[in-house]
């Protein structure tokens, strides 16, 4: 046996933070999380597969994975854009804007759903110019899309604002003083600077994506096969009284969402190399 | 390559950083720029730099004028006081940085990067440390690491801006003596920052003393210490006494004191003259000698470092301050409380139109 010295410290230490934190999470997280486990358990093997994979489930899968890894995608893009103008630049309106950012945030999901609908719709502002290039925007995969984008957009924002805020003048000038074009100094200075925080970003926006129910049952139009996503899909069998298809396809999305934000962490984990 | 600054003038929002300043830094030298904070020392640095545009006047590299090339273009090494590393890079790939962003026409081969990386690295003494991220290294490092990187260019011109100011004592005499050796290996004109004066005299050819965005003094650090061109150059160069004083037919007159000026400093008479006098230069008697010296009491007497200090209080209350060795305080034996005669060994006399 080991004796570590006790380290005295100002403020509650060791055991007492570690065991509500444990407490906390196993309250609130660990324990309906494996009720699902526990509850699916009751089906046999073959049951499991054809609820969990059949093809209406497969196409809802796809939808939900990819149009939110897309959403997650465009907004890492243009809301590392948005963070940008909002850190560097100063102009009239910039309070206002600063706000606006947030609005996906506070907004009901379904007032924020009626809403795009209402604009992507084929006689609504954005859907009567996309008409004529034979672009559907509501009730198709791109709603979807675009819903998604819209409630993942504060993430990254907020995300990488402090970060940016944070990355030294001096070393931009640095960079040029060594000779760099302006080019050279974001790709090779700034941005993996900020890589870390944009992959924190896309990722809570993409997990925000994942579980988005409200924004997107509106403007999807809920086709089973074309637009159905999984949460929706889960809504239904609940109300079909299925509660053990609803459980099954909750673990695989679930184990699904795991592995992949597990993934992004040990990426970000990568690019964080060195910076302590 | 020799720096001409001409006629600059910089200024920010209603604050003028740099009022006409106008300074020749020749070739292959180490010049310190010194002042107070506020002094226009950095933006001076970083106008040379091109890191900041001049409201007016010209900077000339070798008789070119440099007004219209960007700071990339000028092959300039600026090292910042907060190094300013990437923290994503390793120490390797820091001091890399100015070769990989070369045109790919002119960009070394991998191998030549290498080799020039590993003798900068161990030109810094810092050769086991490549593969170190940023935030392993203790704040001397670091600064090495940022002058390795700024010398990977081979630049023309070398510009520190405060490149001591953030270490702590020690460390820093260790790297002001390192540098001075560096530059006599490499011998590229270099210009720091600094406000410490013990830096600036210590390490540089050639100090260029300012305040208040204008240029006081330039000269060697003999020259400026020993024959400060303006009151604020000899009181910011060290401890002085300031005594306010009457000048008429070549002597002083200050209270009851009657004070010989020396030959050369021969002012014309005015009820507004100061003198100074560094404290090292003072002297303590226990008799008068009824000339030159000035009544004053004892009131701390502070022993510890290689000289003692001693603070006295004149009769028209100016506070005194006097260092004399330990050996000549051993022989007078003073104390606290004490009346003696303090006697000035060399002072220095401006008259009011000079301004601090």
């Amino acid at each position: 046996m080991i004796f570590v010295p006790k380290q005295k410290s100002i403020l509650p230490g060791f055991g007492l933070s570690m065991g509500f934190t444990l407490a906390y999470l196993g309250l609130l997280v660990l324990i309906p999380l494996s009720m699902l486990f526990l509850r699916s358990a009751s089906l046999s093997w073959s049951d499991f597969w054809a609820t969990a994979f059949s093809s209406r489930t497969l196409a809802a899968y796809k939808l939900s994975f990819g149009a939110s890894l897309l959403g997650a995608s465009i907004n890492a893009v243009f809301g590392f854009l948005v963070a940008w103008v909002l850190v560097r630049y100063e102009f009239p309106g910039k309070r206002m804007m600063d706000a606006l950012v947030d609005m996906p945030f506070a907004l009901p999901t379904a007032v924020a759903g009626i809403a795009l609908t209402a604009i992507y719709s084929q006689n609504g502002w954005m859907g009567k110019l996309l008409a004529p290039f034979g672009i559907q925007a509501a009730f198709s995969p791109l709603g979807v899309v675009i819903a998604l984008t819209f409630v993942g957009l504060p993430f990254v924002v907020r995300t990488l604002e402090p970060v940016l805020q944070e990355i030294d003048k001096e070393v931009e000038e640095v960079a040029a003083s060594l000779g760099a074009n302006r080019l050279q100094t974001f790709l090779k200075v700034i941005f993996p600077a900020l890589g870390p925080a944009l992959l924190t970003g896309f990722s809570l926006a993409f997990a925000r994506a994942l579980g988005e129910y409200g924004s997107v049952v509106f403007i999807s139009g809920n086709m089973p096969f074309k637009t159905e996503i999984v949460p929706l899909l889960i809504m239904t069998k609940l109300e079909q009284y299925d509660y053990t298809g609803a459980r099954v396809i909750a673990v695989v999305m679930l184990v699904a969402s795991f592995s992949l934000l597990l993934v992004i962490n040990l990426l970000q984990a990568w690019t964080r190399r060195g910076q302590s | 390559m020799s720096i001409e600054v001409q006629n600059i003038t910089k200024i920010f929002g209603d604050f003028t950083a740099l009022k006409d300043v106008s300074l020749h830094i020749p070739a292959g030298e180490l010049t310190a720029l010194l002042g107070p904070s506020g002094s226009g020392k950095t933006t001076l640095l970083r106008i040379i730099s091109g890191l900041e545009v001049p409201d007016a006047g010209t900077v000339f590299f070798h008789g070119e004028d440099m007004n219209g090339t960007h700071a990339r273009d000028r092959k300039v090494g600026f090292v910042f006081q907060h190094y300013a590393l990437f923290r994503h890079m390793s120490v390797y790939d820091n001091v890399a940085f100015g070769l990989e962003v070369l045109p790919r026409k002119v960009k070394p081969r991998k191998k030549e990067i290498r080799e020039k990386v590993h003798q900068l690295l161990s030109l810094v003494q810092l050769d086991r440390l490549g593969g170190r991220f940023p935030s392993q290294l203790s704040g001397g490092q670091r600064q090495r690491v940022a002058l390795a990187r700024a010398l990977a260019v081979e630049p023309k011109v070398l510009l520190l801006d405060e490149p001591f100011g953030s270490l702590d004592a020690r460390v820093r005499r260790e790297l002001r003596h390192w540098l001075r050796k560096l530059h006599d290996e490499i011998h590229v004109t270099s210009v720091f920052v600094t406000h410490d004066q013990e830096e600036a005299l210590e390490v540089a050819d050639r100090v260029v003393v300012m305040n208040e965005g204008r240029i006081e003094q330039v000269g060697t650090p003999d020259d400026v210490y020993h024959h400060p061109a303006t009151p604020f150059v000899y009181n910011f160069l060290g401890n002085v006494n300031l005594f306010h004083a009457r000048v008429e037919g070549g002597k002083a007159y200050f209270g009851d004191a009657v004070f010989d000026l020396p030959q050369g400093q021969m002012q014309h008479d005015t009820s507004s003259a100061m003198i100074y006098v560094r404290p090292h230069l003072l002297d303590i008697t226990r008799e008068s000698s009824g000339k030159n010296d000035l009544k004053a009491r004892i009131i701390y007497i502070n022993m510890a470092g290689p000289v003692v200090k001693i603070e006295l209080l004149s009769a028209r209350r100016d506070s005194i301050q006097v260092e004399i060795s330990q050996e000549h305080f051993e022989r007078l034996r003073l104390k606290k409380h004490e009346e003696v005669y303090v006697r000035p060994k060399e002072l220095k006399v401006f008259t009011q139109d000079y301004s601090i």
